[in-house]
C-alpha cells in the first residue's frame, strides 16, 4: 500500500510540472463557478428582459449532473495522460516489474484518483449546487461520477496509444456524459437505447427524484468496467 | 535460482515458445542467444510474471511465475533494453522515486551514481543525459534495492565501446557480488565475454545450452594459418591438432623462412550459424 500511494503522490508531482494537467485539475473549481453564478444570472437576465418564463430552471438538475461529471473526468483524464506518458517512456512497464507490480500500478493511477475524485465531488457538490440535494443524492452523484471517470480513463488508455491519440479519445469518450440529457428530452421507452450510459440514469434519477437508479448506474458502470478491464491489463503488460 | 520445465507459450494458435527446459544456478551469467523474434523477450517477460498464460512450469526464486505475490520484485531487478526512466526529472528524482517502491532496504542513490561516474550529473535532468549516461543510469536502477537476480535486456545495445566496456565491468562487478543474472542479446562477443552459460533460441526452441568455451571447442579446433616467401607470398592452413603432420610448416620453422602465423577459433556466432542455421541479426 505504501508503494501505490508514492506512486500516486509521484503522479501529482508530475500534473505539478505540466501546466496543461495542473489547469485541467482546477477546472472543476471554474466550471463549479460558472455553473452555480452564470447559469442563474443569466437566466434572470433572459427573464428581464424577454419576460418570458424561465426556461434554464427546470433543468438545474441536469447541471448538477453535469458537474458531479466534469471533476471525476478531470482528474481521470490527467491520470490518463500521465499513464499515456508513462506508457511513451515504457515507465509502464517497468514499474510493473517493481515493488508496485502491475496492479499496484492500475490502482494509484486508476484507482487513487477516482477516490480523489469522489472526495472532490462530495465536498464541491454543496458549494456549487444549483438544486437542493441531500446527503444521499450528493454520495450517489459522486459515487456514479467518478466510476463514470474511471470509465473514461480506461477508454483513454486502452484505445489510445499515445498523448495525441489521448486527447482525440478524450473528446469522444467525454460525449458519454450527455446521457444524462436523454431522460430530459426523449420520451420513454425510446430513451432506454442510452440505458448502456451511465449518466442515462445519473439524468434519470436526478429529473425523477430518485436514488433507486444508483442500482442500474452501478451496474452499467460495472458492465463498463468489466469489458475494458483486460484490455487494460493487456495495454499495461 | 531459475527452474524452466517442459515450458510452452502462445500469443495465436501456433505455440511461440515450445517445451523449453533449462535451469540457471545461483551467481551464474546466463545468457539467451538469439535473433531478433526469436522469443528472448517473451521468455524474460515470462519469467518476470508479466505472461501467466505459459504451460509447463517455470520458477524464479522457488515461486511459480504466473502465481507471484506481491513481493516477487523485491529480489528481482530488471534493466530493459529501452530506457524507463522519467525524461523531466533529474537522475537523483527517478532514483529516489524508484527506490521508494521497495520494502527492503535500498542502496546509497549518491553511491551507485558514484559507480556509474554520474555522481555530478546526478541534478541534471535525463533528457540531458547522452544515450550511454542514460544506459547507465537505467542499469543502476535496477541495482536499487540490491536485487539477488538481475533480468538484463541488450544491456551493451547501441553504445559507444567505452561505455559497452564499462557496462560490462559493472555487469561483472555484479557477478562478484554474488548476483545471479539473466542477460538477454544478441551480441556474440558480449555473450562470449560474460556468460557462463548461453543457450541457443531460434523460434521459440532451444537449440544448444552449455559454456561458451564448450560450445566453440565441440565444434572442432582452430585453424593456424601461416604464409612464407617461395616466388611471392605462399599461405597454408592447418588443424590447430594437427600441427605435428604438418610437415612444411616444421620445414619451415627450421628454417625461418615463416613471414607470418596465427590461429583462428570459431566464434560463437560461428557456432551458432552451424547449429541453427541462422544468423545472430
Amino acid at each position: 500500500m505504501k508503494a501505490i500511494r508514492l506512486s500516486f503522490f509521484h503522479m501529482l508531482k508530475l500534473v505539478r510540472q505540466d501546466r496543461m494537467l495542473l489547469a485541467a485539475g482546477l477546472a472543476p473549481l471554474l466550471a463549479g463557478t460558472a455553473i452555480h453564478f452564470g447559469v442563474p444570472f443569466a437566466e434572470k437576465i433572459r427573464i428581464r428582459f424577454t419576460g418570458l418564463p424561465a426556461i434554464l430552471s427546470p433543468y438545474y438538475g441536469l447541471f448538477d449532473v453535469f458537474f458531479s461529471s466534469i471533476t471525476p473526468a478531470m482528474f481521470c483524464f490527467i491520470a490518463a495522460m500521465v499513464m499515456l506518458e508513462e506508457r511513451d517512456d515504457h515507465i509502464d512497464r517497468y514499474l510493473s516489474v517493481t515493488g508496485l507490480g502491475r496492479n499496484g500500478y492500475i490502482v494509484s493511477r486508476i484507482g487513487f484518483p477516482a477516490l480523489a475524485a469522489f472526495g472532490v465531488t462530495a465536498m464541491l457538490l454543496p458549494v456549487f449546487h444549483l438544486t437542493p440535494l441531500s446527503v444521499g443524492a450528493i454520495l450517489f452523484l459522486s459515487l456514479t461520477g467518478s466510476l463514470q471517470g474511471v470509465i473514461l480513463s480506461l477508454l483513454i488508455v486502452t484505445i489510445s496509444s499515445n498523448k495525441l491519440e489521448g486527447m482525440a479519445v478524450t473528446k469522444l469518450a467525454s460525449l458519454m456524459m450527455l446521457g444524462a440529457v436523454i431522460p430530459y428530452f426523449v420520451p420513454a421507452p425510446f430513451s432506454f437505447v442510452c440505458s448502456f450510459l451511465p449518466s442515462f440514469w445519473m439524468g434519470k434519477a436526478m429529473m425523477e427524484g430518485t436514488l433507486l437508479y444508483l442500482l442500474p448506474s452501478l451496474a452499467a458502470e460495472g458492465g463498463w468496467i468489466a469489458v475494458l478491464w483486460n484490455p487494460l491489463c493487456k495495454a499495461c503488460r | 535460482m531459475i527452474q524452466v520445465n517442459h515450458l510452452s507459450f502462445r500469443y495465436t494458435k501456433k505455440p511461440f515458445i515450445q517445451d523449453m527446459n533449462f535451469s540457471v544456478a545461483e551467481g551464474e551469467i546466463f545468457g539467451f542467444l538469439g535473433p531478433s523474434g526469436a522469443g528472448k523477450s517473451t521468455l524474460q517477460k515470462i519469467l518476470l510474471g508479466m505472461l501467466p498464460n505459459y504451460q509447463g512450469s517455470a520458477m524464479v526464486n522457488g515461486r511459480e511465475c504466473k502465481n507471484h505475490g506481491s513481493d516477487f520484485y523485491e529480489s528481482i531487478g530488471v534493466d530493459f533494453e529501452y530506457s524507463t526512466l522519467y525524461e523531466k526529472l533529474t537522475a537523483k528524482e527517478n532514483l529516489q522515486f524508484f527506490s521508494s517502491l521497495y520494502k527492503r532496504q535500498t542502496r546509497a542513490i549518491l553511491e551507485l551514481l558514484a559507480s556509474v561516474g554520474l555522481e555530478n550529473d546526478a541534478d541534471k535532468r535525463v533528457s540531458d543525459y547522452s544515450k550511454g549516461m542514460k544506459s547507465r543510469l537505467n542499469f543502476v536502477k535496477a541495482l536499487l534495492h540490491d536485487p539477488e537476480l538481475l533480468f538484463l535486456d541488450e544491456p551493451t545495445s547501441g553504445l559507444d565501446p567505452t561505455n559497452s566496456r564499462l557496462m560490462k565491468d559493472l555487469i561483472l562487478a555484479e557477478k562478484r557480488r554474488g548476483k545471479t543474472i539473466l542477460l538477454t542479446t544478441h551480441n556474440m562477443q558480449d555473450a562470449a565475454e560474460l556468460c557462463d552459460r548461453v543457450a541457443f533460441i531460434v523460434g521459440g526452441t532451444i537449440f544448444a545450452l552449455d559454456s561458451p568455451h564448450n560450445l566453440i571447442m565441440s565444434k572442432g579446433a582452430a585453424q593456424v594459418t601461416y604464409t612464407w616467401l617461395d616466388h611471392g607470398e605462399q599461405t597454408a592452413s592447418c588443424p590447430m591438432d594437427k600441427l605435428s603432420e604438418d610437415t612444411r610448416l616444421h620445414m619451415l620453422i627450421a628454417e625461418n623462412r615463416l613471414q607470418s602465423i596465427h590461429s583462428s577459433e570459431p566464434t560463437l556466432n560461428d557456432i551458432f550459424m552451424e547449429i541453427t542455421g541462422r544468423t545472430l541479426v
